[in-house]
């Protein structure tokens, strides 16, 4: 899997028509120049030897120097990643809290206003760009309400000492709570907005599932035992529709990730994502493949964890 | 391997079909109000605009007025014009990069299913390896190296929407190449060629109608978003994603209306869309739900 995926990056980046060299150096660039720059990038080596030399470097961890900084890209992505899995949990929890307890309280009250409110809400929130619903909160939140700051990840100097990156964890470890609330500040609209728009398809499979359990026997049975309904509701229905939700979180992993390119630009994240458009702009090659190949990698190691989570929850999966 | 992945329009639909019951019908109506509504602000922008997108009309950063109704931006160029005239690069896009999609994917589906064999093992490893990557990702990757414009942009899409109509035709074409029809052609002396094309393609062409009109709404949404990032059209042309990417600096001034208009003609497009192809999808083929 991960080798295909390795493969299709490196023929789409041949295949598309546009130099590379003539895209680093400029259209002006003297002949030599631009010869002796496809040298040095291997360029001029047959296309099964490149293919071979790009798949080593892969392997042992050389995603390549960026042509910007001059930094090996792998360092580059290891300082900005904190950002992005920071912001990806926030947002995943904060999707997960939304749609695991409005669900449920949805299904249990069906065609309630309640539950009418979520469907609107899904439908409003699944419709929306997460960039500019990031925009709508900006506005609101940070430039007219003035609660919270408009972008960035911190004020200039951290007070706590950065052992993790994940500044959450790293505030809290050095025990500096005004640190960790400020920190908190930073993160909030970020993974709000991420949050808030992958939370709209857990509400809705979380509230089918939940309705189509509750009306099963084991339901009345709990019911008729005289449990109470937070009993009912979360120990009994939402638990055992927690499979199909646990098989869509997986699959929404990919597309938070997306997301999460779009809301680092919206709010200056200092992450991955910001990172790729960043390097994106300066044109520089290296960094661009480098970064699709490390996002790829994730998402496949990703995908394999939660394979296995899930066949740990659900022997069924397990064949 | 490759999980079955939602389009945008599937999830907006589904989400309308909860909201207003079992009315297809009414849906289907309603998206194609949106729809011809958007298509003749395309058309006609040029009558429609009170002023000319790229033209400097008024002060910079103007509040919304009886002269501009959705204010100016920094440029005191008129948003309403521009939002009118930022139909055009958002519809022409989207239809330009499902068109290039079906255009590349169905002719690899028929043959990859059709042939068989080691092709069809590595054209469904390498299309389902592009099918499980992020869209977004895979588009910005391609866009990032052709660079901007209405053709480079619509094929950094297409290349993100290939892989679903290969896998549609694809898994068709395996399914209907041993049926009695196909084999009497076989026998009648027909081509591969010609069984390819005049038996196997009609059949299976239904199937991919819905995808087609499913993947509108995901190509426009995946068109705003490569546009906000500074990945799509090259200023001054009027294009919604990059209009908020310049909206988005004069936040802090509150100058809500150069974030909020062009952003709302995004959500009404992305909704309608997604509407009236989900009302196509079940009026056309009432049975596709439950075979997905």
């Amino acid at each position: 899997m991960i080798f295909i995926l390795l493969v299709v990056i490196f023929f789409l980046l041949r295949i598309i028509p546009g130099d590379p060299v003539l895209a680093i150096l400029g259209g002006k660039a003297p002949l030599e120049v631009i010869e002796q720059k496809r040298h040095e990038m291997g360029l001029d080596k047959p296309i099964i030897v490149q293919f071979f030399d790009y798949l080593k470097d892969v392997f042992t961890g050389d995603l390549g120097t960026s042509t910007l900084t001059n930094r090996p890209v792998i360092e580059e992505l290891k300082d900005r990643f904190p950002a992005t899995l920071e912001l990806t949990i926030f947002a995943f929890i904060i999707a997960l809290l939304i749609g695991l307890f409005w669900g449920a309280e949805s299904a249990w009250r069906k065609d309630e206003p309640l539950d009418i409110g979520a469907r609107v809400y899904s439908v409003l929130l699944y419709s929306v760009p997460v960039f500019w619903f990031g925009l709508i909160l900006q506005l609101i939140f940070a430039s007219y309400l003035r609660w919270l700051p408009v972008g960035g990840r911190i004020p200039a100097v951290t007070s706590f000492k950065v052992r993790t990156g994940l500044y959450v964890l790293d505030a809290i470890m050095s025990g500096d709570w005004k640190g960790l609330l400020e920190v908190l500040r930073y993160l909030a609209l970020p993974s709000i907005t991420l949050g808030m728009v992958t939370s709209s398809i857990f509400l809705r499979m979380v509230r089918n599932n939940t309705v189509l359990i509750l009306s099963k026997d084991l339901v009345k049975a709990a019911r008729a035992r005289g449990l109470k309904k937070r009993v009912v509701l979360y120990g009994h229905a939402v638990k055992n529709a927690f499979v199909p939700i646990f098989t869509i979180i997986g699959m929404e992993f990919a597309s938070l990730l997306a997301g999460a390119i779009l809301t680092e630009t919206t709010f200056s994240w200092p992450g991955i994502g910001s990172y790729l458009v960043m390097k994106i702009r300066y044109r520089d090659f290296p960094a661009i493949q480098g970064t699709i190949i490390f996002f790829g990698l994730f998402i496949v190691v990703i995908s394999i964890i939660i394979d296995i989570v899930n066949a740990l929850v659900d022997p069924r999966v397990r064949y | 391997m490759a999980r079955d992945k939602k389009f945008v329009s599937e999830r907006i639909g589904d989400f309308a079909r909860d909201l207003f019951g079992s009315g297809t019908g009414r849906l289907t109506l309603i998206g194609s109000f949106i729809m011809i509504f958007y298509v003749i602000l395309a058309i006609f922008a040029p009558y429609i605009a009170p002023y000319d997108p790229i033209e400097r009309v008024g002060l910079s950063l103007e509040p919304p007025s009886k002269d501009f109704w959705f204010g100016t931006d920094n440029l005191g160029r008129d948003i309403l014009s521009r939002v009118i005239y930022g139909s055009r690069i958002a519809l022409s896009i989207s239809f330009l990069g499902v068109a290039v999609a079906f255009i590349i994917g169905v002719p690899l589906g028929l043959i990859s299913g059709y042939v068989g064999g080691w092709l069809d093992r590595v054209l469904t490893l390498i299309m389902d390896a592009m099918y499980v990557f992020p869209g977004l990702i895979l588009a910005i990757a391609i866009a990032a190296v052709l660079g901007p414009g209405i053709v480079n942009i619509s094929i950094s899409i297409a290349v993100v929407y290939a892989p679903t109509y290969f896998r549609v035709i694809r898994n068709q074409v395996a399914a209907v190449k041993d049926e009695m029809y196909v084999e009497a052609a076989k026998a009648v002396g027909a081509k591969r060629w010609e069984i390819i094309l005049k038996y196997i393609f009609p059949n299976v062409l239904p199937s991919v109608v819905v995808v087609l009109s499913m993947n509108l709404a995901d190509a426009l949404m995946t068109e705003a978003g490569l546009s906000f990032l500074g990945l799509g059209i090259a200023p001054p042309t009027p294009d919604w994603g990059f209009d908020l990417n310049s909206g988005q600096r004069f936040v802090l001034s509150r100058a809500w209306w150069g974030i909020v208009f062009p952003g709302l003609a995004i959500v009404f497009a992305a909704l309608g869309f997604s509407i009236f192809s989900e009302g196509i999808n079940e009026l056309l083929n009432p049975t596709i739900r439950e075979r997905r």
